[in-house]
């Protein structure tokens, strides 16, 4: 596993600095389940219970910032590379309601929190449905997903056990936590697990082709996704992507 | 034709969203279409008659809404019903739900002295860029 630790966001990050972009990856997640399972607290408290969620209304789409710093472990398991990474954290801000997203919310998704209430029973069969749609839509049909039951604080209203949650998560083969966005408990642990799935899945993929955004794009305003990947013949999305800018 | 289509159908959308909008009167909105033939097509979702209307009404996870019209359409129909195109934006009352756009279209029908919903069409306003 890999480790994140957090970096001081300069104010106003992700805006102004387009020619240079100050990180190496912009990796762009999404939070998926039922109306009420907490998908917006998770974030919320995610982002240090910072309001700086921005809403696209003619999407529907709600998303939020922040900066980490993602180390790799090196081969012999010490000393790996670190990169700044740009973490956009993708809510439905209640169109989920109505059961229908839109598909520019999957749209250049690279990894994909799916959450339910541990204290509704229905949340947690929804997760199948959700599920489809996320294969349905999504840029792969084996997105990284991580499964949290989230309410852990309201454990005497639980109705969905642990095991039976993690039968499920073990069935699909995504790792599963028990958060509490109202507490804290587990959701960094849960988004930086989803982080090092998708770094190290974007490590490996040599053909950058098969993940949606790729590497740095110094470019990211919403809608105006490049779709173009910055393509590396060496196979690696090597430290040129920050060191001498992205040419996206 | 009837000449007050115009005073009916508005009149009716007024109607209708007060019920709606109001989570514990919501599935009496269905009373309003007629029992065997209505048609809804709810977010593409396809449902026929009062019963099947009402369970999606008491099923669909929204609290009070708040509701803006920016425009109501009307057209007389020949046998004297009313076609309704509303425009407008909607909020689910509770603080992280934001703002959405939507569009719904109604087809009413008379019956006796008053209308029946025979057609409903609903779809949020979103897009996909």
């Amino acid at each position: 596993m890999g480790e994140v630790s957090e970096r001081v966001a300069s104010p106003g990050a992700g805006g102004g600095n387009t020619s240079h972009a100050d990180y190496d990856y912009l990796i762009k997640l999404l939070a998926l389940g039922d109306s009420g399972v907490g998908k917006t607290s998770l974030l919320y408290q995610y982002t240090d219970n910072v309001f700086n969620g921005k809403f696209i209304s003619t999407v529907g789409i709600d998303f939020r910032e922040k900066r980490v710093v993602h180390k790799t472990p090196g081969v012999d398991g010490s000393g790996g590379r670190s990169h700044r990474v740009h973490l956009q954290l993708w809510d439905t801000a209640g169109q989920e309601r109505f059961r229908s997203l839109t598909t520019a919310f999957f749209r250049d998704a690279m990894g994909f929190l799916l959450l339910f209430d541990l204290t509704n029973e229905d949340s947690f069969i929804s997760t199948r449905d959700w599920l489809t749609q996320l294969q349905t839509h999504a840029y792969c049909e084996n997105p990284d997903v991580v499964l949290c039951g989230n309410k852990t604080d309201l454990e005497d209203d639980r109705r969905v056990s642990e095991e039976r949650a993690r039968e499920m998560a073990d069935k699909f083969g995504f790792p599963y936590f028990e958060t509490s966005a109202a507490t804290g408990q587990n959701v960094t642990r849960a988004v930086n697990c989803l982080l090092d799935l998708v770094m190290s899945r974007m490590e490996k993929c040599l053909d950058s082709t098969k993940l949606p955004g790729g590497a740095n794009g110094s470019n990211h305003r919403l809608g105006k996704h490049h779709h173009h990947q910055n393509k590396t013949s060496s196979g690696g999305y090597g430290d040129a992507a920050g060191g001498d800018g992205c040419q996206c | 034709m009837n000449p007050n289509f115009d005073a009916i159908g508005k009149h009716f959308v007024h109607h209708y969203y007060s019920v709606f909008d109001e989570k514990s009167k919501r599935e009496t909105a269905a009373e309003m279409y007629h029992p065997t033939e209505a048609l809804l097509t709810f977010e593409g979702q396809q449902f026929q008659g009062v019963g099947a209307i009402k369970e999606k009404m008491k099923a669909i996870p929204l609290d009070n809404m708040a509701r803006q019209f920016t425009t109501i359409d009307c057209q007389p129909t020949v046998d004297g019903g009313v076609l309704v195109t509303v425009i407008g934006q909607l909020k689910n009352c509770s603080e992280n739900d934001k703002v959405m756009g939507f569009t719904q279209t109604f087809i009413l029908k008379p019956s006796n002295s008053s209308f029946f919903i025979h057609h409903d069409i609903f779809r949020l306003a979103l897009h996909d860029c």
